[in-house]
This record gives C-alpha cells, sequence and structure tokens, in this order.
C-alpha cells in the first residue's frame, strides 16, 4: 500500500490535489469577494437612514400640526408654511428614495403615500397663497391633518415592516455567503492538510532514500576500498583522482602521491606510453566510446619500482552532467600468468611423458618381433629338415603358439597407433564389392578349418563404388569375421552388406551361429582388453583387443555398431559406416583396363642386399613382374625407364632416402597413378605420421609375409588374386627359397667372409669408426634375413656405438659363433 | 360643508397667477445662508450672510451622483465647502450644519477638501425649493468617491440648510 502511495504521489495526486487546490482558492476567492461587497453594502449603511427618515416624517408632520393649531388661535402662517414644506419634502423622499422602494412596492404602503400626497398637493395652492386666504384654511386643514396623521402613522408602521423583512433578508443572505465561505474554507484546509501530509510522506521518503543512498555510497566507498583489484578514478586529463588501497598495494605508490598525477606518468610502463596517449584522444574524441565495451584487456603495468607486470584491465566511463570520468580496475595477474605458465609446462611434460610411454611401447612391440620372425622362420626351416611325425606336430604346435604371438605384438601395435590417432590412408574411391569378396575369400580356408560354411551376399544397388577408406573398413570387417568363425564350430557365418537408399550409409551385418554372448556381457565387448567367461577362453585365446580396435575404427570412420546375441543360439553385428556411392575418378577408370591380367609390374626399392633380393624372389614367386633398384637415385631412373604398377620403397637408405626418392617421381610426374608403399622398419607412430604426410600410399612395416604383401598388392592395384594360404616359411628358409641355391649360397659365402672381416678389423682397431658402422649396418641387414638375431643385435651395437669409442669385441665373437652353427648346415662346402 | 369650501378655496388658489414660494429663492437679495465664525466655542461669532448671487459669484462645482434620497443619477451644482471656507478665511475648527427643520450636523473643517462636499444650490439645473430639500444642500460626490457612502457622511448631507456655524477647536 505505501509502495503504491509511493508510487501514486508524484503524478496523480500531486496533479489532482494542485486541481482541488486551485479551484477551492477560486471559489473562496469568488465567495471572499461576495463577502467583501456585502460588507461594503452593510458598510455603506444605507439602512439606518430608514427609522430616522420615518420617525423623523411623524415629528414633522406633528410640529405641522403643532404649528397649525397655533395659527388657529392666531398665531404665524409663515411658520405653518415652513413646517408644511419640510413635511412635503420628507414625504417627497417617500416617493424617491430607493430606501422606500419595499414601501411604495407594497400596495398598501403606496395607497397611504398617495393618500398622504394627495391631501399636501390639495393644500398647496392655499398654502402659497394669500395669507388672508390661508387663514380662512386653516380650521379645515387642521381636520384634514388629523385624517393624515393617522395615514403617516400607518405608513410609518408598514416602512418598518418592509424594512425589517429587507433587513432580514439581507443578513440571511449574509450568512448563507459566509456559510458557504466556511464550507470552501475547511475544504481549502483539508486540502492543505492533505498536502501537508503528502509532503510530509515526501519528506518521510526523501529522508528514506537519502539513507539508502547514504548506505549504498558507504558500501560503494567500502567496495573500493576492500576491493582486491586496484580501482583508478581518472580524470578526461588523464590525471589520478581516486587510489584505492589495492592500488597502492599492487604499484607501491601511496594515496598522497598518486592524487593529481598522471596515470601515464605513474604507471604506464614506456613502451605502452604512446599507445595510452593515444588510447585516452580517440575515447575523449568519440562519441561513443568503442574500447569501453571490450571488456577485460590484458596489459602491462609498472610498479614504482619500475617493474612491468601484467594486468588485467577493465574501464568504464562514468558520466554525470558534464563531469566524465574514467573508472578504471586494474588486476594484478602475474601470479595468474606465472601459474599457467607452470601448469602449461606441466602438461607439456605429462605430454612427452605420454609420447616417451608410445615410444616405448612402439620400440618394444618392434622389437618383439623381429625376434618372433626369426623364431618363426627357423621353423619353417626346420619343417624342410625331414623331420618325425612327433616333430612335426612339436613343431606345429610351437608355430601356432608363435603366430599367436606375433599376432598379439601386432594388436598392441596397432591399439598404440589407433590411440594416436594416426589415419594412415586418406579416403578414396573403391570397389566395395570387390573388397568384399576378397574378404571373404581370403576367409574361406580359416572357415573350413572350423567346418564353417561362409557366405556373402551384396546389395549395393549397382553402385559397387563407395568413397571411404578401404584398408581400415577391411581391418574392421575382419575382425568381426575372424571373430564370428573363432566362436563358431561347425555352423554358419553369413555376411551382408546393403546399402540403405534413404541415407549414404551401407550396412555391414555379420551373423554366426556360434556360442554366442550373454546379455549382460554385451555391454562390454567393446572395451579394451575384455574376454568373455572361462568358456570362451577354453575355446580361443585373445587380448581382447579385437574388438575394441574395431570400434574405434568404427567410430574414427564415423560409423556405428552394435552386436545383438544370445546364448547358444549366435550373434549378430551390425557396422553401419557413411559410404557415399561415387563413380570411380579418372586414374581408377584408367587402371581398370589393367585388371585383366592378374600379374604387376612391381618396383621394388632396397639398400639391403638380402632383403631386396628377398623381397624380389617373394614377389615373382607371387607371379609378379619385379624390378629391383639399390636406392633412391637408381630408382627414380628406373620409374623414369620402365612402367609400374607399383613401388615399394624402402625409406631409410644412404644417398637419395625413399622420402627424397618419392619426391623426385612425384614432381618429375614419372609414375602418375601409380601408389607408392613404403617399407620400413620403424614401427613408431611419429614415423608413420611423417612418411604418409609425404604422401605414401601406405606404410608397410618389415618384415613384412607374404601374405600381407598379396594384400597390400591388392589393396593397391586391384588384381583379383587369390593368394593361396601357405605357411609362413622363417627368414633363412624364404631366403633359401628366394635366392635359390646357388645364389644362396654365394650369398652365404660372402657373409662368412664378411663377418670375420669385420671381426679382424675390431681386433687391429677396436675403436667405432664410420667405415666400421657402415659395415656393421650393411652386415646387421643380412643377419636380419637370416634371422640371426643375436648376430644382428651385436652389429647394432657396433652401428650404434658413438665414434671413437672403444668397442668390446667379446659378444660379437660370441654371436659369430652361435650364427655359424645355424648357418652351417645351409653352407655346402664349395666347389 | 366645510371640506367643500376647503376644496373651493384651494381651487381658486391654484388658477392664481403667481406660484410662490413662502421663501421665495429667486429673488437675488433674499439671504440663503448664514455663516456663523466663532472665535471661541459657544460664544457669539461674526456672522457672514450670503444670497445666492453671493453664491454663484463663489467658483462653481458640479457634479452627478446618485443617493439615497433621491431617484436615478443626480446632478448637482454649487459652492464647494472647501472653497467657501477658503473664501472665508477658515482653515481649521468644525462646521455645524443648521437645517431649516433644526437638524443638525457637525463635520471637521479639514472634510472640506476639493473634490469633495459642496452646498448645492441646483439641482438637475433648477434651483431647489424648501419643498425640494432646498434651497441648499450639503451634497458629497458619493458616486466618485465611494469612501463617502458611509452612515456618517449620509448623516452629514444636511438638506434645507440655513445656517453653518464655524467653531474653532476646543
Amino acid at each position: 500500500m505505501r509502495e503504491r502511495l509511493a508510487a501514486f504521489a508524484p503524478k496523480t495526486v500531486v496533479v489532482v490535489t494542485t486541481i482541488v487546490l486551485v479551484i477551492l482558492l477560486v471559489l473562496s476567492v469568488l465567495l471572499g469577494r461576495e463577502v467583501l461587497r456585502q460588507l461594503s453594502d452593510l458598510s455603506t449603511a444605507t439602512t439606518d437612514n430608514v427609522q430616522w427618515n420615518m420617525s423623523q416624517s411623524e415629528v414633522e408632520h406633528l410640529r405641522l400640526q403643532a404649528a397649525t393649531k397655533e395659527a388657529l388661535e392666531g398665531g404665524s402662517l409663515d411658520l405653518v408654511r415652513r413646517r408644511f414644506d419640510v413635511f412635503y419634502s420628507r414625504v417627497a423622499t417617500f416617493h424617491e428614495s430607493p430606501l422606500f422602494a419595499e414601501l411604495r412596492s407594497s400596495g398598501e404602503g403606496a395607497k397611504t403615500l398617495a393618500r398622504i400626497q394627495n391631501r399636501l398637493n390639495n393644500f398647496v395652492p392655499l398654502i402659497d397663497g394669500p395669507d388672508r386666504l390661508l387663514r380662512d384654511a386653516m380650521p379645515d386643514f387642521a381636520v384634514e391633518l388629523v385624517a393624515n396623521g393617522r395615514d403617516v402613522r400607518t405608513m410609518t408602521l408598514l416602512g418598518l415592516v418592509a424594512h425589517t423583512q429587507s433587513a432580514d433578508a439581507k443578513r440571511q443572505g449574509m450568512s448563507q455567503t459566509l456559510q458557504r465561505l466556511g464550507w470552501v474554507v475547511m475544504a481549502l484546509f483539508l486540502a492543505l492538510a492533505l498536502t501537508a501530509l503528502m509532503i510530509g510522506c515526501m519528506y518521510h521518503r526523501g529522508r528514506i532514500l537519502t539513507a539508502a543512498s547514504n548506505a549504498t555510497a558507504a558500501r560503494m566507498q567500502a567496495m573500493v576500498t576492500s576491493s582486491l583489484d586496484a580501482i583508478l578514478v581518472i580524470d578526461t586529463k588523464g590525471r589520478i583522482m581516486s587510489f584505492n588501497g589495492a592500488a597502492e598495494s599492487i604499484f607501491g605508490y601511496s594515496r598522497a602521491e598518486a592524487l593529481g598525477k598522471k596515470m601515464v606518468d605513474l604507471i604506464v610502463p614506456d613502451h605502452l606510453r604512446s599507445l595510452h596517449l593515444e588510447t585516452m584522444a580517440r575515447l575523449l574524441t568519440a562519441d561513443k566510446p568503442q574500447l569501453m565495451e571490450q571488456g577485460r584487456v590484458q596489459l602491462e603495468a609498472k610498479r614504482k619500482s619500475g617493474e612491468v607486470f601484467p594486468v588485467e584491465q577493465s574501464i568504464t566511463l562514468s558520466q554525470s552532467g558534464k563531469d566524465t570520468v574514467f573508472v578504471s580496475y586494474l588486476r594484478d595477474i602475474s601470479a595468474r600468468i606465472a601459474a599457467e605458465a607452470e601448469l602449461t609446462r606441466a602438461r607439456d611434460d605429462a605430454l612427452a611423458g605420454e609420447r616417451a610411454k608410445a615410444n616405448l611401447l612402439t620400440v618394444m612391440s618392434h622389437e618383439m618381433r623381429t625376434p618372433l620372425s626369426g623364431v618363426l622362420g627357423s621353423m619353417e626351416l626346420l619343417e624342410t629338415t625331414g623331420m618325425t611325425p612327433e616333430q612335426d606336430s612339436y613343431l606345429s604346435a610351437m608355430r601356432v603358439s608363435g603366430e599367436l604371438l606375433l599376432y598379439h605384438v601386432n594388436e598392441v601395435l596397432e591399439l598404440s597407433q589407433l590411440e594416436a590417432g594416426v589415419s594412415s590412408e586418406l579416403p578414396h574411391s573403391f570397389d566395395l564389392e570387390e573388397l568384399m569378396l576378397g574378404l571373404v575369400g581370403s576367409q574361406q580356408a580359416t572357415a573350413q578349418a572350423g567346418g564353417n560354411s561362409l557366405t556373402l551376399r551384396c546389395r549395393l544397388n549397382g553402385q559397387p563404388n563407395v568413397l571411404g577408406r578401404p584398408r581400415q573398413i577391411q581391418q574392421a570387417l575382419l575382425n568381426l569375421i575372424g571373430n564370428a568363425l573363432k566362436f563358431t564350430k561347425d555352423g554358419t557365418v553369413s555376411v551382408e552388406v546393403e546399402r540403405q537408399t534413404a541415407s549414404g550409409q551401407v550396412e555391414f551385418l555379420i551373423c554366426d551361429t556360434g556360442a554366442g554372448i550373454a546379455e549382460a556381457d554385451l555391454d562390454r565387448i567393446f572395451e579394451e582388453f575384455v574376454t568373455l567367461d572361462a568358456s570362451y577362453g577354453r575355446i580361443s585365446e585373445g587380448t581382447g583387443l579385437g574388438l575394441a580396435i574395431t570400434r574405434r575404427i568404427v567410430d574414427a570412420l564415423g560409423g556405428e555398431i552394435t552386436a545383438e546375441s544370445e546364448l547358444g543360439e549366435g550373434s549378430v553385428f551390425r557396422v553401419s559406416l557413411p559410404l557415399p556411392a561415387k563413380k570411380l575418378d579418372q586414374k581408377e577408370a584408367l587402371l581398370q583396363p589393367v585388371e585383366a591380367h592378374f600379374w604387376k609390374h612391381i618396383l621394388v626399392v632396397e639398400d639391403n642386399d638380402v632383403n631386396r633380393v628377398l623381397l624380389t624372389k617373394t614377389l615373382q614367386r607371387l607371379g609378379h613382374q619385379v624390378t629391383a633398384a639399390a636406392g633412391g637415385a637408381e630408382a627414380v631412373d628406373e620409374v623414369a625407364a620402365g612402367q609400374f604398377d607399383l613401388i615399394l620403397m624402402d625409406i631409410s637408405m644412404p644417398g637419395v632416402d625413399g622420402i627424397e626418392a618419392y619426391r623426385r617421381i612425384r614432381e618429375q610426374k614419372l609414375a602418375e597413378g601409380v601408389d607408392i608403399v613404403a617399407l620400413t622398419a620403424h614401427a613408431s607412430v611419429d614415423d608413420h605420421a611423417r612418411i604418409l604426410e609425404a604422401g605414401f600410399a601406405e606404410v608397410a612395416t618389415k618384415p613384412i609375409s607374404r601374405s600381407e604383401l598379396a594384400q597390400l598388392i591388392i589393396r593397391h592395384t586391384g588384381a583379383k588374386q587369390q593368394v593361396a594360404p601357405e605357411p609362413e616359411a622363417s627368414e633363412i628358409h624364404q631366403f633359401m627359397e628366394a635366392l635359390g641355391s646357388e645364389r644362396a649360397q654365394g650369398f652365404l659365402r660372402t657373409f662368412f667372409q664378411d663377418v670375420p672381416g669385420l671381426l679382424g678389423e675390431l681386433e687391429k682397431t677396436p675403436v667405432s669408426t664410420k667405415a666400421l658402422q657402415h659395415e656393421a649396418h650393411r652386415l646387421a641387414g643380412s643377419a636380419a634375413v637370416l634371422g640371426l638375431d643375436p648376430l644382428r643385435r651385436c652389429l647394432l651395437d657396433l652401428e650404434e656405438a658413438e665414434q671413437g669409442t672403444r668397442l668390446p669385441q667379446a659378444p660379437l665373437i660370441q654371436a659369430w659363433s652361435e650364427a655359424q652353427q645355424v648357418l652351417a648346415p645351409h653352407l655346402t662346402p664349395s666347389s | 360643508m366645510k371640506r367643500w369650501k376647503f376644496a373651493l378655496s384651494a381651487i381658486a388658489l391654484a388658477v392664481m397667477p403667481v406660484m410662490g414660494f413662502a421663501t421665495d429663492p429667486n429673488s437675488d437679495a433674499q439671504v440663503l445662508l448664514q455663516v456663523e465664525i466663532q472665535s471661541t466655542a459657544g460664544s457669539e461669532g461674526v456672522i457672514t450672510q450670503f444670497n445666492l448671487a453671493d453664491l454663484q459669484a463663489l467658483p462653481t462645482v458640479s457634479f452627478e451622483t446618485e443617493t439615497i434620497w433621491t431617484e436615478g443619477v443626480q446632478r448637482f451644482t454649487g459652492v464647494s465647502l472647501a472653497a467657501l471656507t477658503r473664501h472665508l478665511g477658515v482653515n481649521e475648527g468644525t462646521l455645524l450644519f443648521q437645517a431649516i427643520n433644526d437638524y443638525s450636523a457637525e463635520i471637521p473643517v479639514s472634510y472640506a477638501v476639493d473634490g469633495g462636499p459642496i452646498v448645492a444650490y441646483q439641482r438637475n439645473g433648477a434651483l431647489m425649493s424648501t419643498r425640494d430639500k432646498g434651497p441648499l444642500w450639503i451634497i458629497f460626490p458619493f458616486d466618485s468617491n465611494p469612501a463617502y457612502k458611509t452612515e456618517e457622511i449620509f448623516s452629514k448631507s444636511v438638506w434645507q440648510l440655513v445656517r453653518i456655524v464655524i467653531k474653532p477647536d476646543s
């Protein structure tokens, strides 16, 4: 209510009150004038004469009668005449004077007056006539006067009544007017009282507002004083008008020192002076200050000690009347900046640690893979030595275990690559149907081994060409198909590919009639390192990374993967990937006819002789035509001279390395449309990224098995080639096979000379030299090909030792003697 | 019988050629006003007599006003009391007006100012008979100066004036 009243008061109430007051004032003025007029009427006093006149008329009439009586007794006639005239004059007054208007207007008064006048008129000729006649008429005159005396009396009484009535009316009118005035004055009083009350209320409110305003000001002052930020008020000339406590402690100036000084002289660092002055000038000239609205700005400020430190500043413009001031809030953020720097450092350290861990993982798995290759290679060689069936079965068991181990190592390596987010290929268009045929075809052998039938159904609406990343799709599906086959015995695994017409999605369904997965486990199967219950463990073993890798790949491709399953009935894995249909681009269209023949012309670039020969032989056995180059420069020459379908390029080579060779080939447009695949022993994520960045179609990690090689060729040339599943041979076996007995023997003999040669060198000068490092590198490559890992490692140690350091010979001698034993059976005496 | 005789004699008088007055104001020689100037109050003073010609010889003042005794606007002409007192060499004391019917009223001499009361001898351009409140009438200019419209001044407006006594202030 009070609030409403308060809100009401300034407008309506004031207006209404003012109007009422004005009306009352006008009324009281009007009535006051009326009262004054009536008072003035009273003061002009037209009334009292009436009574005097009336009584006088009787008196004068009596005096006339007295004079007449005297005249009858012989008295003076002149006196009669004078008394007559006086009486006549009085009666004339009754006729004329407005005082007797009421009397004249009343019927009886008028008649009486007329009778009196009539008698007087009758006597006038006698009064004005000679004395003789007048004296004779005296007795009659006396008689007439008696009658006249009665009329005068009547008239006097009538006049008195009329006068009394008139006076009464006047008094009544006066009384009414005064009464009205009284009411108006009372109303005026009330209105004034109301106004006074209102003014009182307003005063009270004003006091409350003032108190509130004072409290606000005090709070404001307290806030400014206790603020942790420096608050400076600057006038338009740049002088400091206010300097709070925080400003004192931040800048080191006392209030007294700072007040009145120019801000630019005190706290602006020298290198910001001109900027500050410009900004101030611009703010003052601009109609609408722009900087004001920028909020916080990070700047630098200067302490009294001259120290420059980072601050955060926000400026507001305060305008009251003509006065304009800048209120500047400054926060010392040097601590925060320092903390941020510390945080950044900590993060960098952590990232470096993470990288180191990833590197370690990569190096470890790489280091595990090479000896594993040696083990597996040796076992393949062992198979050819004519073993008993018992030995053969042990060997088979060993090989299965070894391959499993290799598989695990590869999975860990792959996960670390996925974690680093490396996308090893760029999206391009490919034939999805073909990819699926190849994929399912490659798993047929496995399916048969498990007694399963593996079927494929493609419904791509006649648009087999899609845009995507075929290698990753292949890998994801391979994992799923492999899983399905692994957990299904004597059942059916069906693969269905269907294009969802509405979206650009392609749906892959992998259904099996295997053991199935419990519903409770369905949610977990895509997590890392999850292997389900013991029964599965008995059926198959795994790192539990397969589905996790698959999920990651699908996620990276922007797709979805779901699984449905029923224990004992089977499982369905559904993968949905965005694969828009695409026509083959020109390059692929050109390549298409080449697919008529499955063999390809492949250029192998490898500086290591053994590796080069091994790779060449392997490819030839796969049915391809191979040209070999021993270095980058040679490779460029070969590419310029011939036509190739695929180039396999070693990266680390002396002279022109792989990346440089790639660059030259692409620059000179020597092999347009031909994929160049990098071969490297470096399995680190960083290296892969660097190589892919250079433009290589893919990075293949050495050692590379025959089946991997075959798949790689399919991927990059589109050769429709079914790779016969054949057991992986060990390095030395592959080597012997690839080179042919004669050349292998030659190579071995050379090796048998080169290593003792190196040992001899070492004996002479047991210090690392460049030539020695080079020789060690070359022999290490040969040792790797031959699966002589301890020897290889010793040679690598020699290679990696810093030049000028002293080298131990014992390990090499030991390793060489072991290697000799391994190699001896393969070495036939030279003819 | 008596009434008839009275009526006949009245008619006879009415046809008489002379419309005489008991005191004829038209006769210039007749004294209209006596002014007695007393040197001390109550003592016998010097009497000055004025006939109509004497009054008319003094400066004439004329104004129109309504009065409470007459009907409508009247034009009065006469000698202002100021001029009369000046003429008589009086500038202080009290003026006592006396009328034919023995009415009297007093005013201080200081009331006799220019633009103030006059001794009127003409009303609406004609001399005034006794029956017409003449021959002399003290009249204040009520209309031009409403301050005169008071009971007191009304009582000082003496008609049928015959004598003025000028008394010194005691």
